[in-house]
Parts: C-alpha cells; structure tokens; sequence
C-alpha cells in the first residue's frame, strides 16, 4: 500500500504543467526528487549517469562481468539512502563516491580471496601483447590490434595499486578534477596530485616497452 | 634546473597547471635534451591511451533493476529483528562480579598492600624510642609519663640535626625501649614505677 502511495506520488509533479519537464532538471534538483520518492526522477539520474558509472568500475576493476552488478549496486545505494543526500551538494561527487568506494570494496574482496591476477602474470600478458604488437604483418594499425592494445591498456591500469588506481581513472578517464577526486576520496588536494603523478608513472614505465614498439616505423 | 626538474613537470604540463614562465623552460629544456622530450612523449601517449578506452557498454534495464532491487533493500531492515550483541550481558555480569568481589575484601579488611602496610594500633605499642643508655635510663625509671615525652625530646635533639642517625653506630649507648617493656641488651625488662613512700605487698580499698 505504502510503495502504490510512492508511485503514484512519483508520478504526479511530471504531469503538472506547472513543474519544469524532468528532462530539463539539473542533476541536484532530480536528485532532491528521487529523495522524495520519485522514481521517474531516478530512472532519469540512472540514465544520465549508468554509462560512467559503468565505465568507472569496469576501468577500476578491468572486469566487464562483475561491472555491471556494480554499477547497479551502486544505483540501488543512492536510492536507498536518497534523504542521506544534501541539499546544495553537487550530485556527481556524491555519486561517484559511493562508486568509488564500492569499486575499492571489490578490489580488497578480490584480493583477500586471492582470486585476482598476480602483478606478475599480468606483466607476462602485457608483455605477450606487446610482443604481439611489435610484430605486425602490415605496417597500418588494424582494428584487431587497436583492440589488443586497449586490452593491454586495461590490464596496465589495472597492475597499478588501488589507491592510485582509483584516482587515476576519476581524473583521467572521467575527467574529473582534483579538488573533486578529493571530495569524493577523502583526501586532500596534495594527495590527489600526488597519487595520479604516481599513478601515471607507473602506467608509463608498464606501457613503455608497448609504447616504443608502436612508435618504431 | 635539470632533467630531474624538468620531469617532476610532466603532470602539471599535462594538466596544463604550469606557469607560462615553467612552459617556456619545459620547452627550452626538451629542445636541448632529447630523452627528457621522448620521456614526455611516451608519458603523454600512456595518459592518451588510458583516456581514449573505449566506453564500457551498459546493460539495458539497468534502472529498472535497480529500482527493483533498492526496493527490495529498502523493505528488508523493517523485517529484520534486531538482536542484543552477545557481549554486552556478558561484559556486564563480570564487571558486576568484580565490584562485589572487591566490596567483601574491603569488608572483611583485605586490601592488596594489607601485608605491607601494618595497622595503626599496634605500630603505636611497637614504635622504638631512642634514649640515651646512662642518664636518661635513670631518668626513665624515675620521671613520671607526663615528663617523659619532655626527656625523650631532649634526649632526641642531638640527633635531630642534619644528619641521619642511621649513619653512626649507637649500640654502645643507646638502647630501645618499648612501652611498656624496656629491652636492654637483649632481654626485656618490665618497668617499676612504684611510689617509694608505698610499702607492704598487700592493699586494702575501700568504697
């Protein structure tokens, strides 16, 4: 009875014509919605946002499979704790902590019960990769080594530890900026610099040897 | 500045978070050391690569399924019984335990330090006093209790100066009298204070 009540209620604003369509709703303002139980207005958030949020974890954790039923977890968090949301506070930042800290859940479950790649056996794939790049049979890059190299690049990112891992893809996937990456992490402004510096260091010396290949006429 | 300084830029440049006075150097620096500007080209290729990966594609349905599933979540605390933590009756009873085991040692006068520290009572009966040897044991003998604080002052106030008795060896003139037993040279003596003018082994009172 109580969850008919929350539908119909859902439902209702969008059909005033006083009420701004939801499709010209800021992010906050649907969000403020979803906190009163409007579900039209989450299906809105979760379509505005479900590509980068899957993107994120599929980045962190270079698992497809698992990604999704994270990115729909971390759906369900905002809706169930939607009046945990301040007013005033910009959406994405909420959102994407909880994305992130769930992205971080799954890499420390994955570790402890060791059914993760060791860096080692990922540094053989890359290197197999990049053996497979250096040899090419024609001199254009094809669409199968494009893909191959991606691949690589997704396992590289993944060789890189957690917490640098995590701010790396923030900034340099999703673009976000440091102050931000800070909010949603927890950390200072220094600390984020910090972090993706290392972070693309480390990527850097992993692509290196695929990179240099590449590079060679 | 060197190439240590040079790299230490590769970020910010990236980031395009560098003064232009720092660019202008960067780039004055990369035209004179190739391996600081191939260094940067393969850092800026790397953070390339990583940002031009291609979308991850998204289930279709993925809000409904997780309005679906949220509702589920939301509706399943209110069944849940919450259950008292198992520690808490436990931690309780044993603090309870040790206040009452410590209130009956108290009560029947046993404390931790009881057989370090005597009772009041009996350290006044033993407590030594210090007189000397010839003259005041005369004058013990003889001075009734009221004056014998007096003399046991006196006899004290030589030794009461700065330095400690204990450092000299009084045994020849000094012997420890304890009240009401007098012990001298190792064997205890009573002490007689006996009116002189009193005679006779026998007294008759009368009401």
């Amino acid at each position: 009875m109580g969850y008919e009540r929350q539908v119909d209620s859902s439902v209702a604003p969008d059909r005033d014509p006083v009420s701004p369509p939801i499709l010209s709703l800021s992010d906050e303002d649907l969000m403020a919605r979803v906190a009163e139980d409007d579900e039209r207005a989450f299906s809105e958030l979760v379509r505005r946002f479900q590509g980068r949020v899957m993107n994120l974890i599929t980045r962190v954790l270079n698992d497809r499979e698992c990604s999704d039923d994270l990115a729909q977890e971390v759906f369900v968090r905002v809706f169930v704790h939607r009046r945990n949301y301040r007013r005033g506070s910009k959406f994405t930042t909420w959102l994407f902590t909880i994305a992130a800290n769930l992205a971080k859940n799954e890499i420390r479950r994955r570790v402890r019960k060791r059914n993760w790649f060791s860096l080692d056996a990922l540094q053989e794939i890359l290197n197999d990769s990049a053996i497979q790049l250096a040899d090419p049979t024609e001199g254009q890059e094809t669409a199968l080594q494009r893909e191959q190299l991606q691949e690589a690049v997704g396992r590289a990112i993944a060789t890189v530890p957690e917490k640098y891992r995590v701010a790396l893809v923030l900034r340099d996937i999703e673009g976000f900026a440091y102050e931000e990456i800070g909010q949603m992490l927890r950390i200072p402004g220094g600390t984020v610099r910090s972090r993706i510096n290392r972070a693309r260091g480390m990527l850097k010396r992993k692509l290196q040897p695929l990179l240099r290949r590449e590079g060679t006429p | 500045m060197n190439c240590g300084d040079a790299r230490r830029l590769f970020g910010a440049c990236w980031d395009d978070e560098i003064t232009l006075a720092e660019r202008d150097w960067l780039e004055s620096h990369f035209a004179s050391c190739a391996a600081c500007r191939a260094e940067y080209e393969t850092f800026a290729r790397a953070i390339e690569l990583v940002g031009s990966l291609p979308r991850a594609e998204v289930r279709p349905g993925l809000a409904e399924r997780a309005l679906a599933r949220a509702r589920r979540a939301t509706a399943a605390p209110d069944r849940l019984p919450v259950g008292t933590p198992r520690w808490i009756p436990i931690t309780a009873t044993a603090a309870l335990l040790a206040i009452a085991a410590t209130m009956t040692l108290q009560w029947m006068g046993i404390t931790p330090a009881g057989r370090m520290t005597p009772r009041t009572g009996v350290a006044a009966v033993l407590e030594p006093v210090l007189v000397r040897s010839q003259d005041a044991r005369t004058t013990a003998s003889t001075v009734p209790d009221d004056r014998l604080a007096t003399v046991r002052g006196e006899a004290d106030a030589p030794f009461a100066g700065g330095v400690p008795d204990s450092l000299f060896d009084h045994s020849a003139d000094v012997e420890f009298i304890l009240d009401p037993v007098t012990l001298r040279k190792g064997r205890a003596h009573t002490v007689l204070r006996l009116n002189p003018n009193v005679q006779g082994e026998k007294a008759v009172i009368t009401f």
